[in-house]
This record gives structure tokens, sequence and C-alpha cells, in this order.
């Protein structure tokens, strides 16, 4: 039997295929699936599609069966709910929008999920991400974009270390999203046709304020005024929590040009909404930053500079101003940034490294 | 290389369960019992023997016998019965460390007009028999407890309960489910109008039980529709499980002393084993009062999830408090309650022997045991330093 790896699996194609690969290339494949959000019965039904329902856990299971090797559930509910979802819950409360995704990986599927396949005598952990990893002639590990673009994941693991990338697998970073689910039609896996989980998995409803509201205590929430940029006030809200910057609809106010929520003061409770033009930036300063290849860190470095997933990368310099503080200035001014969420810094197709981003820096 | 030590979640086929299975098959395995004809009259004639060879193992009237799903059916059959017998009384006496076929019934019947109170446990496991018999009431309807717990082998004192329960007019129910085949049980000696028995347990299929009645009692079926058990559960039975249930039932009867003999000895031998090469390994439960195929072990230094699957992947299979509907094992509500901290609940596994074990697998077990947690106990060079 090849090295043992253990693959993550949420019952979702994308795992599904990539424990399969793993598999025929001779792997000593354990599948687990992680349990991460508590499930209530009512909410099972809404939460199909999303990663932790027990109908994913059992199609996790049925692949696993039909591929012959070990499957299980492990319990990260304490620590998912310590690390993400507390985290979530305190980003929007401070006026912030966080990236479960990248907190995710960091604490759970590249720390817990790792720490329980050690124990397993595990070489490797994978996962379904669409990413790839490369080793250069002097056993450094580069992150790499995936080969489909539109499906590219590389975003969410800027976290990763030299150590991580090294014990790490991603199969499916060579292959298109259809090609994936022509394998997985292949292989007969039930999953083949499931459609994409798009929402925050503890968020099925993709109600964010609900959910912060749910969570956190009454006395957390922040409400206060939507001001204009001269800091007249417009109308109430009923917390900061509610808003991210960049947000047009839903402000409740009404106006001649379409306004965007530009700036979230949480300690005052402002929400500053501006014209489309004021909407830019100069650059970001970022905090708790990851650098994956060695770079110098006294002198800066040009990158392309993805603010948020979606977003196109946009050309920068990037100075590291600490051993985990970065200052990013965009070459030709960039648009308004949004606190909390992941920067993340391409030379082309390699991922230089990331970080949260902190507070805009203003033209 | 597989070990099977989790009899407690369900014991392997009887080689005799499955010899008088194949038999039954071999005649064609036709008919209803109900069914008048020749055919149905062969059915009717296994079933009775099933029945009285299941009696024999409680040493009681074979139509006291009542035939189920399983223990989880007769735990349900035995509390509501009871309560629409008992009407209009609306006490119910239990425990905290039963089985969840128990504490599901009660936490439904919690919501509605009872008035359910349930006794914890000291730390290790007992229940006071004292505490139960002060608590009936001229308004109990039923004493509902399990003789020895699924999860930590203790076997219970409940000498006086009986007599206590009978002379406030309650009724007495006794969940025998992991008991049953495994100690000598007789209805005299529990004294009890009611008793749970489950095939699986003791070698038969899943999906048979038995329900003890005591003659006399009026016991409304909860099942409606045919006469069937004398009314007292409709449809037709589980003629094939309870062929295989009975056979299983006349082994645990005539090979028990000699069974927990030697279960006794094979689980004290794996115990001393690991206890010799564990340091700080606790036994939970009672040591004395215990069922003899039964160890509940905190492993220090280790996460009982990790140590089950590890183990799993060795060819160790046992098993960690009760697994959700997802597949995650939980803390066992039963070491929650004889007082250990969510912790050492989680690095808890419960190790059942039984019929199947032999000397040679407790011999491997106890080695590969030992090898596993000390490899997950020893800190980790390169693990989770992120």
């Amino acid at each position: 039997m090849g090295p043992r790896v253990v693959v993550a699996m949420s019952g979702g194609v994308d795992s599904s295929v990539a424990a399969a690969l793993l598999s025929e290339q001779g792997y000593d494949v354990i599948g687990i699936a992680m349990r991460l959000a508590a499930d209530t019965p009512s909410s099972s039904a809404r939460r199909r599609g999303t990663c932790c329902s027990h109908e994913d856990f059992e199609d996790a299971r049925r692949v696993a069966e039909r591929l012959r090797f070990p499957f299980y559930v492990v319990d990260l509910r304490s620590a998912f709910s310590a690390g993400v979802v507390a985290d979530f819950v305190g980003e929007y409360l401070a006026g912030r929008t966080p990236n479960p995704c990248v907190v995710c990986n960091r604490e759970i599927k590249f720390s817990r999920l790792w720490e329980r396949a050690a124990a397993l005598n595990a070489d490797f952990v994978a996962t379904g991400h669409y990413a790839r990893i490369e080793a250069d002639a002097c056993g450094r590990f580069r992150l790499l974009r995936a080969v489909d673009y539109a499906k590219d994941q590389s975003y969410f693991l800027f976290n990763l270390t030299q150590e991580q990338l090294r014990r790490t697998l991603f199969p499916l970073g060579s292959m298109t999203k259809d090609a994936v689910r022509v394998r997985a039609r292949a292989l007969g896996l039930a999953t083949a046709d499931k459609p994409e989980s798009q929402e925050i998995c503890f968020v099925p409803d993709g109600d964010y304020a609900s959910f912060v509201e749910r969570s956190a205590a009454p006395q957390a929430l922040r409400p206060g005024n939507i001001v204009d940029d001269d800091g007249l006030r417009l109308a109430r809200h009923e917390g900061v929590h509610r808003f991210t910057v960049g947000q047009r609809r839903g402000l409740g106010v009404a106006a001649a040009e379409p306004l965007y929520v530009r700036k979230i003061d949480p300690f005052s409770g402002d929400v500053v909404v501006s014209g489309r033009a004021r909407l830019t930036s100069a650059g970001l300063l970022a905090s708790r930053v990851n650098l994956i290849p060695p770079m110098r860190s006294d002198a800066g470095f040009a990158a392309q500079v993805k603010i948020r997933y979606r977003h196109p990368a946009l050309p920068a310099s990037v100075k590291m101003t600490g051993s985990d503080c970065a200052e990013v200035r965009f070459e030709n001014g960039g648009p308004a940034v949004t606190p909390g969420q992941a920067c993340v810094f391409y030379d082309s197709d390699e991922v230089l490294g990331g970080g949260i981003i902190e507070r805009a820096i203003e033209l | 290389m597989r070990i099977y030590l989790d009899h407690n979640a369900g014991a392997p086929l009887r080689h005799e369960a499955g010899e008088a299975l194949r038999q039954w098959i071999s005649l064609g395995g036709c008919g209803n019992p109900s069914s008048i004809h020749h055919a149905g009259q062969a059915a009717r004639r296994e079933l009775e023997r099933a029945r009285e060879q299941i009696a024999g193992l409680i040493e009681a009237p074979p139509r006291t016998v009542v035939f189920t799903s399983g223990g989880t059916e007769s735990n349900n059959l035995a509390i509501l019965g009871a309560l629409e017998t008992r009407r209009p009384r609306r006490r119910i006496l239990s425990s905290t460390v039963e089985h969840s076929s128990i504490l599901g019934p009660l936490h439904k019947l919690e919501q509605q007009v009872f008035d359910i109170v349930q006794f914890g446990c000291v730390w290790n496991g007992f229940v006071d028999a004292a505490e139960v018999i002060g608590a009936l009431t001229p308004d109990t309807a039923l004493v509902t407890l399990g003789l020895a717990n699924s999860e930590t082998g203790t076997i219970q004192d409940f000498s006086g309960v009986g007599d206590a329960a009978r002379h406030a007019g309650a009724l007495y129910h006794v969940d025998a489910a992991q008991a049953g085949g495994r100690i000598p049980l007789t209805v005299k000696d529990l004294d009890c109008d009611l008793i749970t028995l489950s095939g699986h347990k003791l070698g038969a299929l899943a999906g048979s039980g038995a329900l003890y009645v005591r003659p006399g009692i009026s016991f409304p079926g909860q099942l409606l529709g045919g006469p069937q058990e004398a009314g007292r559960r409709a449809g037709t039975p589980n003629l094939s499980g309870a062929i295989a249930f009975g056979a299983a039932a006349d082994c645990c009867r005539t090979s028990l002393h000699a069974e927990m003999e030697r279960l006794s000895f094979l689980s004290k031998r794996l115990l001393d084993q690991l206890c010799g090469s564990i340091t700080g390994l606790r036994l939970n439960g009672s040591a004395g009062r215990r069922l003899p195929n039964t160890l509940n072990l905190t492993f220090p230094s280790v996460a009982g999830e990790t140590l089950l699957i590890a183990l799993d992947l060795e060819g160790i299979e046992a098993s960690m408090g009760s697994a959700c509907a997802a597949g995650a094992v939980e803390p066992s509500h039963v070491l929650l309650a004889m007082g250990r901290s969510e912790a050492e609940a989680r690095s808890s596994l419960r190790i059942s022997l039984g019929w199947s074990t032999s000397a040679a697998e407790i011999e491997a077990a106890a080695a590969v045991i030992a090898r596993v947690w000390r490899r997950l106990a020893a800190p980790q060079s390169d693990a989770g330093a992120h």
C-alpha cells in the first residue's frame, strides 16, 4: 500500500473525486468527514447541500464504500465553534466582514484535522480544493492557482506554511470542474451532479445578520447612524454587523445617486456611505500575514493582490512592516477595501502569501 | 485480522442461531403463525418453541413472553403500556443512566402531563434503590430501571424495589437488554412486572426482542391491529428473528456459568495487561458488580475518538459512548452522570467481549491497544504545530 493520506470529505463532488483519484493512484486512503456545526432535525432539510448534513455524510460514506477505503466522522464541533464561528461573530460585531473559509482552513482543516491524521499515521492530508502545490528543485514548496481559474481556491489557502504544503495534497488542482464531474460520473459517484455549495456552511440561509444576532449577547450589538461623508445623519441602523464595506443594497436611505458603505466605525456605530466615486483606496494594511516562499522582509516586492475572492488581482507593491504585518499600495489606486477579508499576494499563478485586511490607506 | 470487541452493541450471530435459521429456511421458511393450515401450524410451533426457549432464560412461563422488534420497542412498550394500565397515575421513577430507549420516551412524557423523577448515580454507577423506594407515591405508575448498564456493565442492586413498588400499586420494569443471557436472571429474583430482553445482544439477529409481562397484569398493546401476542403486540411476528433468538437464548442458558467464568477471566486478563502497559488507565463503573464481558476504560492523554479510529484501522473494534445520527461519537451520558468530566468521557472506550471472543484475540488486542495508545499519547514531533 502507498503512503497513507487522510482525505477531508464533505460528501460533495470535489472531495469525493479527490479521494477517488488518490485511491486509484495507490494511496492508502482514509476518508474523514468533519462534524463542524450542530445539526438539529429542523435544520437538516435546509442544510442539504452544505457540508454538515447527515445526507452529505451518507454521500461521503457511500463513496468510501464504493471505493473500499475506511471512512469516519470526527467531531470537531467545539473547535469549530471556538475557532471559526466565534471569530465570525466577533468580526461582524467589530464592523468587519470576516472570511470564515480562510479561518476554517487555518484553524480546522490544516491544524485540527492534521493532528487527527498524524495520530492515524497519515503521511498526507488531502482536500478537494482547487489549487496546486509544486516542489521546486531546492525542496521548497510553491502554492499555485488551479488550472481552472474559474474554480481557483488558492485565495483561501494563503496561510499554508512550507511544512503544511509538504504534507498536503490537492488532487484537483490540475483539473477543470467539468472534468471532475465527468470523472465523478464515470466512477458512478452518487455526488456527481450535486449542486455547488455556495453559502457559508454554518449559515445555510445566507442571512448573516440574523445569525450574528442569534449568536451574540444583545448588548454586544452596536446600533448607530448611517451618515454621509460630512457626518450628516441619514438614518438609524440596528447594528454595524448588518453592513459590509462596498454594500449598496439594504441601506434604507433614499438619495439621488446610489450610495455605498465606505467605512464602518464600530466604536461610534457610524456607517459612512458615499457615492461610487469615493469608494477608492490607495492601499491597505494587513495583519496575520503569512509568506509562503522565503522573501526578504525588509525590501518590498511587487505582486498582484486580490482583496476579495471574486475580485481580479490588482498590481501593487507589498512591504512587510512587522513580522506579520504588511502595507499594500495599489499601483493605480484600488477600490474600497473591506476590513476582515483576506488580501492575497500573487506572482502570476503563484501565491506568495497573504493576510487579513485591517484598514484601508485612503487616497 | 479483525477482533470484534463490541458485543454490547450487538453480538455476532451464534452458530446455533444460524443453524436453527438454516433449518427453518431449508424447510421453505413458509407460513404465518396465525394461519390455520399446516404451514401456519408449523410456523406457530417454531414461534412457540422460541418463546419457550426465551422464557427458559429467565425461568418464566412461556406465555409471559411477548415478541418485539428489539430492546427499544420492549422498553417503549413497557413504559407506554404501564402508563395506560395504571391510569390516571402520572409519576414515573427512573434514573439518568438508562439506555436512550428509556430516556427518549421519558423525555417526551415529561413534556406532557407526566411527572418524571430520574435518580442519578454515584461515582461507580450505582443508583440507590432506597432513594427509588422512598420516592414511590400513590401517584406512581411505573418504576423503570436498567439492570446492567450498557456502557459500564455495572450491575445494579435493586433488591426491595419490587416489593415496595407492588405495595405502592406501581408497575416495576427492568431493562435487562444487556444482562439477559450474560448473568443468571430469574423472574423470581428480579421480582418485577416487566423485563426487556434483546436478541442481538446475545448472538441472535438484530430486530428481535422480547418483553416479559408478569401474568395477571392487564397490559394493553401499543402497536394496534391483529390479535397476535395476546393483543399485546399486533402484527405478524418476526419468525426468523424469533427462531434465532430462541436458539441463542438456549445456548446462553446452557453455557451461562461456564461462559461467565471464561469471560470474567478474559476481561480481567485484558484489563491486567492494559493496566500493566498504560499508566493511569482507569476502569469506569463497579469493579465487583459488573457484567463479566464489559470493560469501560479511560485512557490517559488521548482523545477517545482518535483512539477508536486508530484501533479500527489496526483491526480492533470497540466503541465509545453512542454514535450521533451523522456517525460521529458523542461522550457517554452514563460517564457524565457518574461525575466524569466531558474530557474524561471523551477519552473513554467501551470494550465488550462475548461468545466469539477467544483468548488469543484478547492477547492480541491487549498488545495492539497498548501499542496504539503509546503512539497516540506520545508527544508528536511534527504534528499540529501550527
